[in-house]
């Protein structure tokens, strides 16, 4: 065995007070130079299981830790954390709260001056340079956004050197963009640097992209580790673990036969494999219309819900002086529309929602929403017909149960029969065994749906959602497309601000691009995601299924994985074009 | 409803300006100095005013105070609120003076005829009612007239408490400008080196990187009570009704805003713990690669000793 490997031996682990063990009998290595993705469902115990390596388990958290854990040849039971910390870095889920210090160059020198190395600033820079923020180093944390803040604190784990650097859902809280360049350093630094990676991750796509094994946490212990081309094969354990394999290898298992294997007779995992396992160009028929003829500006000769007329609007800032967000902003949301708003972070998505809800008034233009114009209504009044549910739902609970939460609103109005509508919205939003707890201690898929809830209580016609998904594991996801189409029976309009395409292609009639504080584009979806110039200048990507159809050379891009399977099928099986595939 | 228009632009603005008054220090002259040269002449200054009894010398200080105060970029607001609240303060003086003293003439004139009022009353005399009226009427007069005419007492109460005030405003406008002046690392830096505990230094650091996020966490909470609240139908005399109603929410946001925050902080103590933060609180030599580099100059010196002699300049000729 390698002497600077982690080696996780028999190892069984209980919280105190717990009723049974988070850990059971988990065995694993980690050998020295891997990049590594671990999977499993919520509550699996991946996380516990990670925190045993730098000795957090059983240090910080005290328990019953039976079995072994060694890291580099250190029984992690007779050193610290602080001395585990130099050979294990830790990038945690919520790195937001892992920066400690106000400026950026303080919070990554703060673990070396802490162990009183002297070469702290050397360090610091090193590492600042090496995950590229060399340049805002006299910055503030809170300055940054969320993607530099998660380069920050992984700057912080690189400033002690260490063998391993483990990273807890770097995907989760970032845009497509930025979990993508946050791979990038990662395998820059995993090639260059002879680092040993070790991501949790829930997104599939990312693990066939960038890592080289994979490990499945079930059920307190550790099930396997593969290959990642192996592991992500295996289809059954992932689907019971609530894992999604990638969307190529989901297309594939379902096309009939071996029609969408590999030579080697297992199934792509990214679109590049899966152009070369996949019959390519099954369509010689132009599709025209495959929109069923929906333009973005049908009016159906009613009155728009919402419309902004010349909008500008924006912030004054410390150091950049006025920012402006939104520039000559003109739209209008007419009834059953279902309207996506997408972008790269800092374009104006929220500040857009926001606007509609009247918390802010724009700077210049006008916003009318059912015929009032904001500037005229208080917030609460809007209130009454439109329904804002924050993209971070903590912000939205403020009493102590999810039953109380949802009926503030209605109890607040003085409605009637306030308990029967509440009990109403809980059932068909099935919260019910939600109902007593606290909305703040509940997982994030659970405080979506609550969130949801409480904006339904409100009986709106417009629903504004922000980042419905994200932060959200995928088995959460499915329930938020799901809640969306609940959701829709009920109101008018759902307009959400997002940036998981794969979401928005799959729900959305009508996108808008926003750049800039500009609407660049807006048009059906279809039209969109085959515009790769417009998605990659804003600063978005095609869903897997969008790309490999465009590699196959599709004349109209599929959207979903269903669609492209139907589409797939129909030509493997007649071995001939196939003809319309409006949905 | 253009009242909040600008209510609201005003709170985005409120928000920055008070922003660059704790974080923009780049070109604050205070910053420039030796933490610890400042923290030792601001302990000084805290003891100056009291040295010093009458109004124009303690006003020339306050002057020289508000001077360091532009320098160090204090909030306008910040600044704006403290005037208020001391010139409140002294005319609440010039007001209550007199309106007391006219008061208390008016109840010793009850007082001294209630003998006269019991006896009218035991008689049941009908011209009892004209009797009390008249000597409430009197005693109305008597307050009237003192008010009117002691407002003299008023300005010489407003004197005798003016130095007291001028001395706590001194201090005041004096510690906002050092604290908003000097970045915390420098502060805790200086403070570190004094000898003050690593926890302490490391919690005012600390603070400094939360504020701007509990500023917005509790905006964004008071924007969601907002949206699920219902605005009195009814506004009241000058809206008061709706600003209480905003008030009421503004307190009830602290609630979630302090659970909130406890749920970050279960991170950020593991978080610490990974950093080696407990490690390093005995440590000699992370604290000395902490407090290095810091030199006293000769211009930190010559700060301390000029503003010294303005103040003995100021005690010899006024």
């Amino acid at each position: 065995m390698h002497q600077n490997n982690i080696v996780v031996d028999d190892l069984t682990f209980e919280y105190p007070g717990g009723e049974t063990p988070v850990l059971r009998d988990a065995n694993l290595t980690i050998e020295s130079g891997e990049f590594t993705a671990i999977v499993g469902g919520n509550g699996s115990g991946k996380t516990t299981l990670c925190k045993t390596f730098n000795g957090l388990i059983p240090h910080f958290f005290e328990g019953r830790f039976e079995g072994q854990v060694t890291v580099a040849g250190t029984d992690t039971r007779e050193s610290d954390v602080a001395e585990l910390s130099t050979t294990v870095g830790y990038v945690f889920q919520d790195f937001e709260n892992q920066l400690v210090q106000e400026t950026v160059r303080d919070d990554v020198e703060f673990a070396p001056l802490n162990h009183g190395l002297e070469d702290y600033a050397e360090r610091a820079s090193n590492a600042l340079e090496t995950v590229g923020l060399k340049h805002l180093e006299d910055r503030f944390i809170w300055e940054l956004s969320g993607g530099q803040q998660h380069l920050v604190a992984l700057a912080g784990v690189l400033a002690m050197d260490p063998e391993f650097i483990f990273i807890d859902e770097p995907a989760a809280q970032l845009d497509p963009q930025n979990a993508r360049e946050t791979y990038q350093t990662l395998r820059k630094l995993h090639a260059e640097q002879g680092k040993t990676i070790i991501v949790i991750e829930h997104h599939s796509e990312f693990i066939a992209d960038y890592c080289e094994e994979i490990v499945l946490v079930s059920d307190g212990g550790v099930a396997w580790k593969h290959p990642v081309e192996v592991g992500l094969n295996k289809l059954d354990d992932l689907q019971a673990n609530d894992i999604h394999p990638p969307q190529v290898t989901d297309i594939a298992a379902t096309l009939p036969g071996d029609a969408g294997t590999l030579p080697d007779g297992r199934y792509p995992t990214t679109v590049e494999e899966a152009t070369t396992a996949f019959p390519s160009a099954p369509e010689v028929t132009a599709q025209t219309a495959a929109d069923g003829g929906v333009t973005a500006t049908s009016t159906n000769g009613e009155t728009a819900l919402v419309e902004l007329h010349d909008v500008a609007h924006g912030y004054p800032t410390l150091r950049e002086g006025y920012n402006d967000v939104l520039d000559n902003i003109d739209l209008s949301v007419h009834r059953d529309e279902r309207v996506a708003l997408v972008g790269a972070n800092g374009s104006g998505k929220s500040t857009l929602l926001r606007l509609i809800t009247g918390l802010e008034n724009p700077d210049s233009g006008t916003v009318r929403v059912l015929g009032d114009d904001t500037s005229d209504v208080l917030p609460e009044e809007l209130a009454d017909d439109t329904v804002y549910i924050h993209q971070n739902p903590e912000e939205m609970f403020v009493e102590d149960t999810v039953r109380s939460d949802v009926g503030y609103y209605l109890s607040n109005r003085n409605a009637d029969n306030v308990t029967e509508r509440v009990d109403e919205i809980l059932e068909y939003l099935d919260l019910e065994h939600l109902a007593d707890r606290d909305g703040r201690l509940l997982s994030l898929g659970q405080q979506r749906r609550a969130s949801l809830g409480i904006g339904l209580a409100t009986d709106p016609s417009v629903v504004l959602l922000d980042e419905p998904t994200g932060s959200l594991d995928l088995q959460s996801r499915r329930e938020v497309t799901e809640m969306l189409n609940k959701a829709e029976s009920r109101v008018e309009t759902v307009v959400i601000a997002s940036h998981d395409l794969k979401l928005v292609a799959a729900w959305a009639d009508r996108v808008i691009v926003l750049r800039d504080g500009a609407v660049i584009a807006d048009a059906p979806p279809r039209r969109i995601f085959s515009d790769t110039e417009l998605l990659a200048e804003s600063g978005l990507r095609q869903p897997q299924v969008t790309e490999l159809s465009t590699q196959l050379g599709f004349e109209s891009i599929s959207l979903t994985a269903d669609d492209m399977v139907e589409r797939l099928g129909a030509s493997t099986a007649a071995g001939s074009p196939v003809g319309d595939d409006t949905q | 409803m253009s009242y909040l228009d600008r209510f609201d632009i005003s709170i985005a603005d409120i928000k920055v300006d008070l922003m660059r008054t704790a974080y923009a220090n780049d070109r604050a002259l205070l910053n420039t100095f030796d933490p610890r040269v400042v923290l030792v002449w601001t302990v000084l200054f805290m003891i100056v005013p009291w040295l010093f009894y009458d109004p124009l010398p303690l006003a020339i200080l306050l002057a020289a105070a508000f001077a360091l105060a532009a320098v160090s970029q204090v909030s306008k607001y910040l600044l704006g609120l403290l005037l208020f609240g001391q010139i409140t303060n002294i005319g609440f003086f010039f007001i209550a003076v007199p309106l007391i003293g006219g008061v208390i003439q008016g109840l010793g004139h009850v007082g001294d005829n209630i003998g006269r009022v019991a006896v009218a009353v035991g008689q049941g005399d009908l011209s009892v009612l004209t009797e009390v009226i008249g000597i409430l009427s009197t005693a109305l007069g008597l307050v009237v007239t003192t008010v009117m005419t002691e407002r003299g007492a008023g300005i010489s109460a407003v004197g005798a408490i003016v130095p007291f005030f001028l001395k706590l405003t001194i201090i005041s406008v004096i510690s906002l400008a050092v604290f908003s002046a000097m970045s915390p690392q420098k502060l805790s830096k200086g403070m570190l080196r004094l000898g003050v505990p690593r926890q302490l230094t490391f919690a005012i650091a600390y603070g400094y990187r939360m504020m701007p996020l509990l500023v917005e966490e509790y905006h964004a909470l008071v924007n969601s009570f907002r949206l699920r609240s219902e605005v009195p139908d009814n506004r009241g005399f000058l809206n008061w009704r709706y600003g209480y109603y905003l008030l009421k929410l503004s307190a009830k946001a602290f609630y979630p805003l302090i659970f909130n925050v406890a749920k970050r902080s279960r991170v950020t103590v593991e978080a610490m713990e990974t950093k080696g933060f407990s490690r390093s609180l005995g440590d000699e030599e992370s604290r000395a690669l902490r407090t290095g580099g810091m030199m006293v100059r000769m211009r930190d010196v010559s700060f301390v000793f000029a503003s010294l002699i303005f103040v003995v300049a100021i005690s010899a000729f006024f």
